[in-house]
C-alpha cells in the first residue's frame, strides 16, 4: 500500500539539482556561437535624447554591435491598456524615467560588452521629472467601492459622528523584488524558430508576448524556464530586456545573452509602487465598527505599470461593517515601471488597516484579538457571499495560546527585560483565491515512470514537488516514480500562471482529471490491444490500482503492459475550469503574533518571536508550505523594519544596490512558529486546497509595527520603522 | 572594469620600487575589485601584494604587531587580541560578513573607501571620486553620512569599524616606501576632507602599509565595541563606540573613547574621556560625559538623529563595560 503523500513532508524533488549547481537557470545556457549583450540605461529622469556618442564603444575590443534609438533594432509596441511597460525600447528618443533602456552593446564576452557600454555618452534635453509621491496631490480614482447602511447619505457623516473615530495615514517608499537570480535572457534562433531561456512566472504568456514584440507567429517562440530563481511578481510579464535580446539575436543571426547587473534590475524591471494610505474608522465604544474607509494614493508610472489596489482584498474583506468605502487612486510619476510584488495590494493594504485596528484597540481599551472577534465577518462585506471555509476565529484563539498573548501588557511601554523594552502585537492576514482553468498531461512510460506535465513555472515555491505529490496521490504511486515537467511554453497549453498563489489550488484538480483520463487510456489499451493479456475483456472488468491493472487473478504493472503491447508511452490531458459564479467567496486567512524588543537607549528593534496560524484549506506539501509561510513572514519583517528605496528629485533611486537596499539577514530572524488548521475547503475543488504562497506576507508587517507600539508607546506611520524614528 | 596591468611582486622592495601613478595594491580585493567593477576605481596597474611577507600577529617592544595582510577573521580569532584588546575582536566580528572577513586584510580594511552611494555611482557627481564635480550627498540622501569633520566638499563617513577601535587604542601604522620606513599615528593617518576629499590618508604614492602596531594598554582587556545598525549583521554602523575604562574602585580613573558612523574619519573623543575621568562609574556620569561627544556636530537633513544616537551609544557601551568582570 502506498500512503498518499498529501499533506506530508515531501522534500523538494528539484532540491538535489539545485544544491549541486546542476539546475540550469536562464544565464546557464551556452548555445554555440553565443555573444553577450549589456544594457545602457538613461541617467536623466525625463526628457529627450539629442545624441549618443557610441564611437568609442564601437571601437572597443570585441564589440559586434551597438543598438540605440539612433541605430535601433526593430521592436513592436503591443501595449493594450494593461500590462507592464507601455513602450518598447530604442524605438524613440523619449526618456520616461531614469534607468530606462537606451542602448544595447553586443560583444564577444560579457566583460567586453559591459566595458564598452561604459564608454557610451548621451546628450539629453531634460525636463524635471515628477518623482515625489509626497508632493503630489490625490491621484485619479480607480474603482470606488462603497457600501452604505440604509439612510446613510455619505460615509463621512458616520466617520465624523463616532462615538470613537480613528484616522491613520501610513506611507511606504518603493520596494523591490530583488529575486536571487538577476533577470537574464538567452535567445537563440534556428531559421524562424526562436527559443528563449528566461525566468518567467507565466511561460505560456511570456512566449506570445515576446512573439508579438517581434511581430512573429506565437507558435514560433518557445520559452524555457525550468528553473527560475525567484519571481515574487517580478517575472510575471516579459520585460523589454527579454524582447530586446530576442530582437538583437535575430538581427545578428547569432545566439545572444543579456544578463542584467544587480543595479540594473532595480530599474529595468518593475518594483512595488510607493503608496500613501489613509484608513478612517468609526466605532462604538466597545469597538464594534460603524464605518471603515480606506483611501490610497499609489505611484503609477507614466511609462506603464501595475495599478496598486491595496484596500480591495484587505479592508474590502476582513471586517463586518455597515458602512464601507474604498477609494484607490493612482498618481502619475516619471518612475520606472511598477509591478505586482508578493501580495501586491494585500501587503501594503493590510499594514494600513491592521495599524488602524490596533489604534482602535488602544483607544477603546479592547484587546486587539477580542476587537477582531467582535468585528468578525462571516460573509464578504462587499459581495455579500459567505466565505467558502473560514476558521479565522480558531486562528486567533490557537495563535494566542501558542504565543502566550495573555502575557501582553495592555499598557504600552510597561514591560522590560534588562535594557530592552518588550512589546507584543498581532494582526490578521487574508488573501483571495483565484479560481482558474488548468490543463495537465499525465503520461505512463514503459520504464515505470509517470510524467506529470504542466505549463506552469516553479520560482522556488515548490511546484515541481506539488506536481509529483499530486501525481503520486492520484495514481497511488510513490513520489519518486513521478517525473514532473514544467517551465516550458511548449508543454500542453493551459498551465496556471505562477501568480496570485494560484498554482497549487488550480493545478491539483487538473492533475486528478488528467490522471483519471490517463488511467482510462491505459485501460482502453489493455482491452483493445491484441498483445495485451487483458485483450477482449469487458473494460468494466479491468481496474487500475496503485500502478497495476487487475482483472480477476490477472494483474500486471502499467509498465509491463506498455512493454507487452509495444507502446513506449500512453497519455491523456485533463482540464478543469471552475465555475466563476460560485455562491461562495474564496479567501485564505491567518493570524500573526509578534514579540519585539527595543533597546531603551539606542532603539534597535529586534524581533524576538513570531507565531502565525493559517487557514488555507488542504495543505499539499507540509515542507514547502511551511517555507512559504516563513518566507512570507520574513518579508513582512523586512517590510516593517528595513525595505526602502527613496527616490531623488532627479529620478534616481538612492538605494538601488544590494548593499543599500536592506532585506533581513539570518541574524534578524528568530524562530518562527508556523501552524495551520487543516480544514479542507469543501467548495473550492475536490482537493480542498486554496492558495498560500503570499498569505504569510500579508499583515505580518503590521504585527511587527503593533508590537513596536506596544513596546515603546510610539506609533510609526512611515515605513520602514527604523530606530531613528524611536529615539 | 577597465583594462589594467597585473603584477605579483615577491618582495616588499619590489612592490615599492616604482611608485607609478595609477597603481593600486591588491590585498583581499573586497574593496578594490568591487570598486573596479563599478569603475569608481580605475587603476592602470594592480600589484597583488599577497605574496609579500606582511603577516604575523606578535608581541614586540612597541606593542602588538599585526601584519597588514593578516585576514580580519584571523585577527579576530587571535588569542592575544581577544584577551588583551577585546574591542578589536568585537569590532572585527561586527564587520561585513564571514565570507568577507575571510578575504579582507587589516591593511585593506583601514584603506577601504566610503560607502557613500553617490561615490559608488559613476552616473552622478562626487568630489571624492571626481574632484570639483560637486557633492550630491549634502542635499541628497544623507542618513548614513557624517556629522563630525565634514566640509562643504564632502560629508562621507569613514566606514571601518576596526579603525575606530584602533584609534581608541592609539595604534600606529607602519609604512614602507622607496624612501624607507615610517610610523604614523592612526589618528593622523586618515585626513579630514576639507577641500580635497579625494585625499583620504597620509599615504604617499606607492607607499605600503606593512604593519599595525597597538601599544600595550593593560586595562584595555576590559573594553567593548558596540555597533548600532539597521540590521543585526552585514551592515555598516549608524553609530558605534569603542570604549575602555580603567577603574579605581568605583571611580573611573582613565578612559579611551572613539566613535564610528559619525565622522569623516575614525573619531576619538578626548573631551568625553576627560569628562569621565574622576567620575563614579555610573549611568549618570556616562550620560553627562556623553554630552561632550557632540560638540561641533553638523547634522544634515536625514541624519539629525545621529548626535542623540551617538550619545546613547556611548552610554550603552559604558554600561556594557560595567557588566564585564
Ligand atoms: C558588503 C560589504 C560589507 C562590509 N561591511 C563592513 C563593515 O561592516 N565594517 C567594516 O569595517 N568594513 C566592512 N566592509 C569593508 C571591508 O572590511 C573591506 O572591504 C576590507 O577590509 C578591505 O580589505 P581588503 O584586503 O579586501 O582590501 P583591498 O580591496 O584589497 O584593498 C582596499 C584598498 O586598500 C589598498 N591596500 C590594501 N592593502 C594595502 C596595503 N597593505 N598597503 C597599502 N594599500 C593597501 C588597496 O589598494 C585598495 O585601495 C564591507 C565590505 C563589503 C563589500
Ligand atoms: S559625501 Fe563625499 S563621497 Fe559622498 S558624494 Fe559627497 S563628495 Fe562624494
Amino acid at each position: 500500500m502506498s500512503v498518499s503523500p498529501i499533506g506530508r513532508e515531501t522534500a523538494r524533488v528539484d532540491g538535489p539539482l539545485k544544491v549541486t549547481g546542476r539546475a540550469p537557470y536562464a544565464a546557464d545556457y551556452h548555445p554555440d556561437g553565443l555573444v553577450h549583450g549589456h544594457l545602457v540605461l538613461a541617467t536623466v529622469g525625463r526628457g529627450t535624447l539629442r545624441a549618443m556618442d557610441v564611437t568609442r564603444a564601437e571601437a572597443a575590443p570585441g564589440v559586434i554591435a551597438v543598438y540605440t534609438p539612433f541605430q535601433p533594432v526593430r521592436l513592436i509596441n503591443t501595449f493594450q491598456g494593461f500590462g507592464a511597460e507601455n513602450y518598447v525600447p530604442l524605438q524613440d528618443t523619449t526618456v520616461r524615467f531614469r534607468g530606462q533602456i537606451i542602448g544595447l552593446v553586443v560583444a564577444g564576452t560579457f566583460e567586453q560588452a559591459r566595458d564598452a557600454a561604459a564608454l557610451i555618452t548621451a546628450d539629453y534635453a531634460g525636463t524635471p521629472p515628477r518623482t515625489s509621491l509626497a508632493d503630489a496631490g490625490p491621484g485619479r480614482s480607480q474603482d470606488i467601492v462603497q457600501v452604505l447602511a440604509p439612510g446613510v447619505a455619505s460615509i463621512d457623516d458616520v466617520l465624523r459622528a463616532g462615538p470613537v473615530t480613528i484616522t491613520t495615514t501610513v506611507t511606504q517608499p518603493a520596494q523591490h523584488h530583488v529575486a536571487m537570480e538577476p533577470h537574464a535572457t538567452t535567445a537563440t534562433w534556428e531559421d524562424d524558430q526562436l527559443t528563449v531561456y528566461s525566468g518567467a512566472q507565466m511561460p505560456q504568456r511570456s512566449a506570445p508576448a515576446i512573439a508579438a514584440g517581434l511581430g512573429i507567429d506565437p507558435a514560433k517562440v518557445r520559452l524555457i524556464c525550468r528553473y527560475t530563481g525567484g519571481g515574487f511578481g517580478g517575472r510575471s510579464p516579459a520585460w523589454n530586456e527579454a524582447k530586446l535580446c530576442a530582437a538583437a539575436a535575430r538581427a545578428l543571426g547569432r545566439p545572444l545573452k543579456v544578463v542584467l547587473s544587480r543595479e540594473q534590475v532595480f530599474t529595468t524591471v518593475g518594483h512595488r509602487p510607493a503608496v500613501r494610505q489613509t484608513v478612517r474608522l468609526a466605532a462604538q465604544a466597545d469597538g464594534r465598527l460603524l464605518a471603515l474607509a480606506h483611501d490610497s494614493d499609489a505611484e503609477y508610472p507614466a511609462a506603464g505599470g501595475w495599478p496598486l489596489i491595496p484596500a480591495q482584498h484587505t479592508s474590502g474583506v476582513l471586517y463586518r461593517t455597515p458602512n464601507l468605502r474604498l477609494d484607490q487612486r493612482l498618481v502619475t510619476l516619471d518612475t520606472p515601471s511598477t509591478w505586482a510584488m508578493r501580495a501586491p495590494g494585500e501587503a501594503p493594504g493590510s499594514f494600513a488597516l491592521e495599524t488602524a485596528l490596533d489604534e482602535l484597540a488602544a483607544r477603546t481599551g479592547v484587546d486587539p484579538v477580542e476587537l477582531r472577534l467582535r468585528n468578525y465577518a462571516t460573509q464578504h462585506p462587499v459581495e455579500g457571499r459567505p466565505f467558502s471555509s473560514k476558521h479565522l476565529d480558531q486562528c486567533y484563539r490557537l495563535g494566542a495560546t501558542r504565543f502566550g498573548w495573555d502575557r501582553r501588557p495592555a499598557r504600552p511601554r510597561s514591560r522590560t527585560d534588562g535594557d530592552w523594552l518588550i512589546g507584543m502585537g498581532m494582526s490578521t492576514a487574508a488573501y483571495p483565491t483565484d479560481r482558474e482553468a488548468a490543463t495537465v498531461r499525465v503520461r505512463f512510460h514503459d520504464n515505470g515512470r509517470v510524467s506529470v506535465a504542466s505549463g506552469t513555472s516553479d520560482l522556488g515555491t515548490g511546484a515541481w514537488t506539488v506536481l509529483a505529490v499530486a501525481g503520486a496521490d492520484t495514481l497511488g504511486l510513490p513520489v519518486e516514480v513521478i517525473v514532473p515537467e514544467l517551465g516550458d511554453s511548449a508543454l500542453p497549453p493551459g498551465g496556471v500562471g505562477a501568480v496570485g498563489s494560484a498554482v497549487t489550488a488550480n493545478t491539483m484538480p487538473a492533475v486528478r482529471a488528467a490522471g483519471r483520463a490517463a488511467i482510462g487510456t491505459l485501460l482502453r489499451a489493455a482491452v483493445e490491444n491484441p498483445r495485451s493479456p487483458f485483450h477482449g475483456l469487458d473494460p468494466a472488468d479491468v481496474s487500475y490500482r496503485q500502478g497495476r491493472l487487475h482483472s480477476g487473478r490477472r494483474s500486471m504493472g502499467f509498465d509491463e503492459l506498455l512493454r507487452a503491447i509495444g507502446t513506449p508511452a500512453l497519455d491523456a490531458i485533463g482540464a478543469t475550469d471552475p465555475a466563476q459564479d460560485s455562491p461562495y467567496a474564496f479567501h485564505s486567512f491567518g493570524a500573526h503574533f509578534c514579540e519585539v524588543r527595543v533597546h531603551r537607549l539606542t532603539a534597535e528593534i529586534r524581533v524576538n518571536r513570531f507565531t502565525s496560524v493559517f487557514d488555507v484549506g488542504t495543505v499539499i506539501n507540509a515542507r514547502t508550505a511551511r517555507s512559504q509561510f516563513i518566507g512570507g513572514i520574513i518579508w513582512g519583517i523586512g517590510h516593517a523594519l528595513l525595505e526602502a528605496d527613496p527616490i531623488e528629485p532627479d529620478g534616481r533611486y538612492a538605494a538601488a544596490t544590494m548593499a543599500d537596499y536592506l532585506v533581513p539577514v539570518n541574524a534578524d530572524i528568530p524562530d518562527i512558529d508556523v501552524h495551520w488548521l487543516g480544514y479542507p475547503d469543501p467548495h473550492i475543488s475536490e482537493s480542498g486546497a486554496r492558495g498560500l504562497g503570499e498569505l504569510g506576507t500579508v499583515a505580518s508587517a503590521a504585527a511587527v509595527g503593533n508590537a513596536v507600539y506596544n513596546a515603546t508607546g510610539i506609533r510609526v506611520h512611515d515605513l520602514p520603522i527604523t530606530l531613528d524614528k524611536l529615539l | 572594469m577597465r583594462e589594467f596591468r597585473f603584477e605579483r611582486p615577491g618582495t616588499v622592495a619590489d612592490a615599492v620600487r616604482r611608485p607609478a601613478p595609477g597603481t593600486a595594491f591588491l590585498a583581499g580585493g573586497t574593496t578594490l575589485v568591487d570598486l573596479m567593477k563599478l569603475e569608481v576605481m580605475t587603476p592602470a596597474r594592480v600589484l597583488d601584494i599577497n605574496r609579500l611577507p606582511l603577516r604575523g600577529i606578535d608581541q614586540t617592544r612597541d606593542g602588538l604587531r599585526i601584519g597588514a595582510l593578516e585576514r580580519m577573521r584571523d585577527v579576530a580569532a587571535h588569542d592575544l587580541v581577544r584577551r588583551r584588546y577585546p574591542m578589536l575582536a568585537q569590532a572585527l566580528e561586527a564587520s561585513a560578513s564571514g565570507q568577507l572577513r575571510n578575504m579582507a586584510s587589516i591593511g585593506g580594511n583601514l584603506l577601504q573607501r566610503t560607502r557613500c552611494g553617490y561615490f559608488r555611482d559613476v552616473s552622478v557627481p562626487c568630489n571624492k571620486r571626481a574632484p570639483g564635480s560637486g557633492c550630491p550627498a549634502i542635499e541628497g540622501e544623507n542618513r548614513m553620512h557624517a556629522v563630525l569633520g565634514a566640509s562643504d566638499a564632502c560629508v562621507a563617513t569613514h566606514p571601518s569599524d576596526l579603525a575606530v577601535a584602533l584609534v581608541a587604542l592609539d595604534a600606529t601604522v607602519r609604512l614602507r616606501s622607496r624612501a624607507g620606513t615610517r610610523d604614523v599615528a592612526l589618528r593622523d593617518f586618515h585626513l579630514l576632507p576639507g577641500t580635497t576629499p579625494e585625499r583620504e590618508h597620509d599615504l604617499r604614492p606607492g607607499e605600503l602599509v606593512t604593519d599595525v602596531i597597538v601599544p600595550d594598554l593593560g586595562w584595555a582587556s576590559r573594553s567593548v565595541y558596540v555597533k548600532i545598525r539597521d540590521r543585526q549583521s552585514y551592515e555598516f554602523a549608524l553609530a558605534s563606540a569603542a570604549v575602555a575604562v580603567r577603574r579605581d574602585g568605583d571611580t573611573i580613573a582613565e578612559a579611551r573613547v572613539a566613535v564610528g558612523g559619525m565622522g569623516t574619519r575614525p573619531w576619538r573623543l578626548p573631551a568625553v574621556e576627560a569628562a569621565l575621568a574622576g567620575r563614579p562609574a555610573a549611568e549618570a556620569s556616562y550620560t553627562a560625559a556623553a554630552e561632550h561627544a557632540t560638540d561641533g556636530v553638523r547634522p544634515l537633513r536625514h541624519n539629525a538623529f545621529k548626535p542623540a544616537l551617538m550619545r546613547r551609544t556611548l552610554v550603552r557601551a559604558l554600561l556594557e563595560l560595567e557588566r564585564i568582570r
